[in-house]
């Protein structure tokens, strides 16, 4: 059965971390799912929510109207939008008198919110929508000898009351889909659930610089070959800011960071060229995937 | 209008500051008496050690009405909303919420906004994002564009005029 969604790119994916949406548009074909451009979207919101919620919820429901009217699903690999989407789908959801008033601001753009859209990310898409035994079935090249930890980022996990699409103290689903994938993880280190920093790279950009070199320090500490992520905002922080954060906590960081798409991906039997790993800025090339 | 007078301010946002204050009252009605300071949000707080936010405290203040005091500090905008202050309650309360509030009510308050937040809000406001496609250089010095990658167009609001007056509406409160 073909799973067809919209994909909602964000603001952070489809503007500068290229290589989650290349890998994602490479990969879940493979698996049977179809991926649609939808005209429209803008950002989810949740980047201005210190500034005014109530942009926040509308931005949201804007897309969301966006995507009932196309009559598809939502597929929001970020975890900042995926957040974002789905609190604002509780709470139109439960609040009618919200909703009358959201509503009431869409019709300016001939949008409307009913409330008929589900909302996916990368990992219960993986995980729950496409099933561990699909992707096993599809692995070409699995990823042996490789251990790899894991980065849900906070904004996927939590807050659990909203239904996120993992435990919020114990995540292990991105852990069994690397393991469908043939790598090696570990279920838990102490680092696993802290935070990257990135939101503070708005206005406090050394503390999170700060916050992501202490957990790729202990991540390399701890012998793992690599860190993997499927959130645009953590991704920029391990990935593109490596260096810098390393600085901040006076280590010489080397860990090679990658989506967990990109992986997919490698698994799958796809070329890494197709893969945008060439745009990863960590050292990606320490780990060798072989000729493909 | 210039979004620098929307959020440093010309005028008060009267209304604006009505409903967050309504919002903050609600909290303060609802939660306050919730929170019997265990403090378990601060100790799981992600911005407890490296920036002293005490979320617990937050919530003492809230109790005591010390919302102009708190509006006017640095430290609500040391949140890095990871809430896991929300998830971990005993009680229920959600610090995270609070610090939301405290926030919105500062930038309708006319205060200076930290950072990037100006500029994040002025981005979507004109295309509809929080930055337009940037250039990226690859581990090997390449720069690559989007249209580099035979990636399809950014999908953005199609009618600019109806997506910002939407905005401008809440901006204004003329909601």
């Amino acid at each position: 059965m073909k799973k067809k969604y919209a994909l909602y790119p964000g603001c952070v994916m489809p503007t500068e971390q290229y290589a989650y949406e290349i890998s994602i548009r490479e990969s879940l074909p493979v698996l049977g799912v179809e991926l649609v451009d939808v005209e429209g979207f803008s950002c989810c919101g949740e980047p201005l929510k210190s500034v005014n919620q109530l942009m926040t919820l509308y931005l949201s429901a804007r897309n969301l109207a966006i995507a009932e009217k196309n009559k598809l699903d939502v597929f929001a690999p970020c975890a900042m939008c995926h957040l974002s989407l789905s609190e604002c789908k509780r709470l139109l959801d439960t609040n009618p008198e919200m909703k009358d008033r959201i509503n009431n601001l869409l019709s300016a753009e001939e949008l409307n919110y009913e409330g008929s859209t589900n909302i996916v990310n990368t990992v219960d898409l993986l995980h729950d929508h496409i099933g561990l035994e699909t992707i096993k079935q599809h692995v070409k090249k699995p990823l042996k000898g490789l251990k790899f930890a894991t980065h849900y980022g906070c904004h996927l996990i939590r807050p659990s009351e909203i239904g996120r699409p993992d435990n919020s103290e114990n995540p292990q689903k991105m852990e069994e889909i690397l393991k469908a994938l043939g790598a090696e993880t570990a279920d838990y280190y102490p680092e696993k659930l802290d935070c990257c920093g990135g939101i503070l790279q708005i206005n406090l950009p050394e503390s999170a610089l700060t916050k992501t070199g202490q957990k790729l320090k202990a991540i390399q500490e701890y012998g793992f070959n690599g860190l993997v992520d499927v959130c645009p905002w953590c991704h920029r922080m391990y990935d593109a800011r490596q260096v810098k954060a390393g600085e901040t906590v006076a280590a010489k960081l080397e860990v090679p960071v990658f989506y967990l798409t990109q992986l997919l991906g490698l698994a799958l039997g796809i070329n890494k060229e197709k893969l945008g790993l060439d745009l990863n800025l960590s050292p990606v090339d320490k780990i060798n995937f072989g000729e493909a | 209008m210039s979004i620098v007078d929307l959020t440093s301010m010309g005028e008060p946002q009267s209304e604006l500051r009505k409903e967050i204050n309504q919002r903050l009252s609600k909290l303060k009605d609802e939660i306050s008496d919730y929170c019997f300071q265990c403090a378990k949000c601060t100790s799981g707080c992600e911005a407890h050690k490296l920036l002293e936010l005490e979320p617990h405290k937050i919530l003492a203040l809230l109790k005591r009405g010390l919302i102009d005091e708190m509006v006017n500090s640095d430290v609500i905008w040391t949140c890095m909303s990871c809430f896991k202050c929300r998830e971990r309650c005993p009680q229920k309360v959600a610090p995270v919420e609070v610090l939301f509030a405290l926030k919105n009510l500062a930038v309708a308050s006319g205060k200076q906004i930290p950072g990037k937040y100006t500029a994040n809000l002025q981005s979507v406001l004109s295309i509809g994002a929080i930055q337009d496609i940037q250039e990226v250089t690859t581990r090997d010095n390449k720069t690559k564009r989007r249209s580099d990658l035979s990636l399809p167009n950014l999908s953005k609001p199609s009618d600019l005029a109806k997506f910002q007056a939407g905005l401008m509406k809440i901006a204004m409160e003329k909601i």
